[in-house]
């Protein structure tokens, strides 16, 4: 394995071999749990270490492990930014991902104006097409006896809810499919190509916009106005695209994750079905047990941690997926109670930064596993296959092939 | 039973909403709205697990009526 280097204010008894990439169970493993297999960072070694490669492109981090920390961490973006040229890294374009990689002051104004659009009441109005999606799927498959969870559910209802919201006609759905498989799963180049193929879908919209106006989602960015000021075409598309990368694969995989406990876990799925007002609290707790993201953010000034030098320049990551199995945090992390209460979870992130569609990600996880329960009976997994699990920047699961008696 | 919002740090994650739409209003873009709560008599237990389930820790509670 390559020396990767470590910076010298970093104390060597804070470095440890630690990788979202290489750590075990990070690698795609059949019938694998890798958000519980990270959560012995909570039983050995400091809350706070170094971890030398640790991105994609082998950079090392600090790794936040407690929630009180995180929550320290991540509200308080003065000190350490989300910016990272994300786009400008992948494509060589200058597109920063507004909100996500604006800093405060300047955020603030961009949340104020993309909050309403997805709030918790806004959401209520989405709830009826996002259940008609969900319904017309299911009942596609319902009588096969069997579905592979992210090909014939998940990644076609999420973006099916997405087109919804962008205001795009559905038959660009599978177009569109074929784009986020190749985004979130191909090679590398493939990965490349679907961004830019994104970007100018985006680019299309947004002109086409201009020329027709209508009243959706790029028509209401191109009439808003911020800081006195029309958006320029790059916030527009950097607005589009950031919905585009961050709410699909995220809630696709949640749904696949959650299913699969459900199909592994027959009481699980037995107390469901008879107590539907289980499912909202349960979404929440699948929330904390699987969640998939991390938050990475750059330090641009000196940051004393409780006597730990934190560089400026130095990456520092913030997996929810640790913090949400704190034992300091939720008593008994590792058990999943469907019922949890106080169940404060950081599956959206904490500070101003809280995952924008939050509010929408929940309902369609809500109305995923509400109409799943009530049309397919009783599921599990297919004898002879494994759901495949794995780690990274950001976690996922595949093959979740379910079957069940007609 | 009086809450301690603290508008500032709230992120509009609506967990506190979600349990007590009546207790914990929301303003449009879904962030709490400024000011402390006077619970209603009755609903304490549910405005104490609203206000646990806050991510951010932005509620308190700063008047806890007396037993009996």
């Amino acid at each position: 394995m390559q020396p990767h280097a470590i910076p010298d204010h970093v104390p060597p008894g804070l470095v440890r071999d630690f990788s979202y990439f290489r750590s075990p169970g990070m690698a795609p493993t059949p019938n694998g749990n890798p958000q519980a297999a990270l959560s012995f960072v909570h039983y050995s070694g400091p809350p706070v270490f170094f971890a030398p490669a640790n991105t994609y492109d082998g950079r090392g981090t600090w790794v936040i492990t407690r929630a009180d920390d995180q929550r320290r961490i991540l509200q308080n973006p003065e000190t350490f930014s989300s910016y990272r040229g994300i786009f400008k890294a992948a494509l060589g374009e200058d597109l920063p991902m507004v909100p996500l990689e604006v800093d405060p002051p300047d955020h603030q104004a961009y949340r104020a104006l993309l909050n309403p659009l997805l709030s918790p009441k806004r959401v209520d109005a989405m709830e009826a097409g996002a259940r008609e999606r969900a319904v017309r799927l299911i009942e596609g498959f319902k009588e096969k006896g069997s579905c592979e969870v992210m090909n014939d559910f998940a990644f076609p209802f999420a973006v099916g809810v997405f087109l919804q919201f962008l205001g795009v006609s559905d038959d660009r759905r599978d177009e569109f499919l074929g784009w986020a498989d190749d985004q979130f799963h191909g090679t590398l180049e493939k990965r490349l190509a679907a961004m830019r193929t994104v970007v100018d879908f985006m680019r299309g919209l947004l002109e086409q916009r201009k020329r027709e106006p209508a009243d959706d989602f790029v028509g209401f960015l191109l009439q808003a106005r911020i800081k006195d000021r029309p958006l320029t075409d790059k916030e527009i598309l950097g607005i589009a695209v950031l919905l585009f990368e961050a709410g699909l694969d995220t809630v696709a995989a949640a749904l696949g994750f959650d299913l699969c406990h459900l199909a592994k876990h027959g009481q699980d799925q037995q107390r469901l079905r008879e107590d539907r007002d289980l499912i909202k609290p349960a979404v929440e707790e699948f929330f904390r047990a699987y969640s998939t993201v991390q938050m990475l953010r750059t330090a641009v000034k000196d940051y004393d941690f409780d006597g730990i030098l934190i560089k400026a320049g130095d990456l520092v990551s913030c997996p929810t997926m640790i913090a949400n199995r704190d034992p300091a945090e939720f008593p008994d992390p590792e058990r999943i109670d469907l019922a949890r209460d106080n169940n404060r979870h950081t599956a959206f992130a904490y500070g101003p930064h809280r995952c924008l569609g939050s509010h929408l990600a929940r309902r369609e996880l809500i109305i995923g596993l509400e109409e799943f329960l009530a049309r397919i009976p009783h599921f599990r997994i297919k004898p002879g296959t494994a759901p495949l699990t794995y780690g990274g920047h950001v976690f996922g699961i595949e093959n979740v092939v379910l079957d069940w008696e007609g | 039973m009086r809450i301690s919002v603290k508008p500032n740090i709230c992120q509009g994650h609506a967990r506190c909403y979600a349990l007590a739409p009546e207790i914990f209003q929301l303003d449009d873009a879904g962030y709490i709205l400024p000011g402390d709560i006077e619970v209603p008599a009755g609903q304490e237990a549910l405005a104490q697990r609203g206000v646990r389930s806050c991510p951010e820790r932005a509620l308190f509670i700063v008047d806890q009526p007396d037993a009996g």
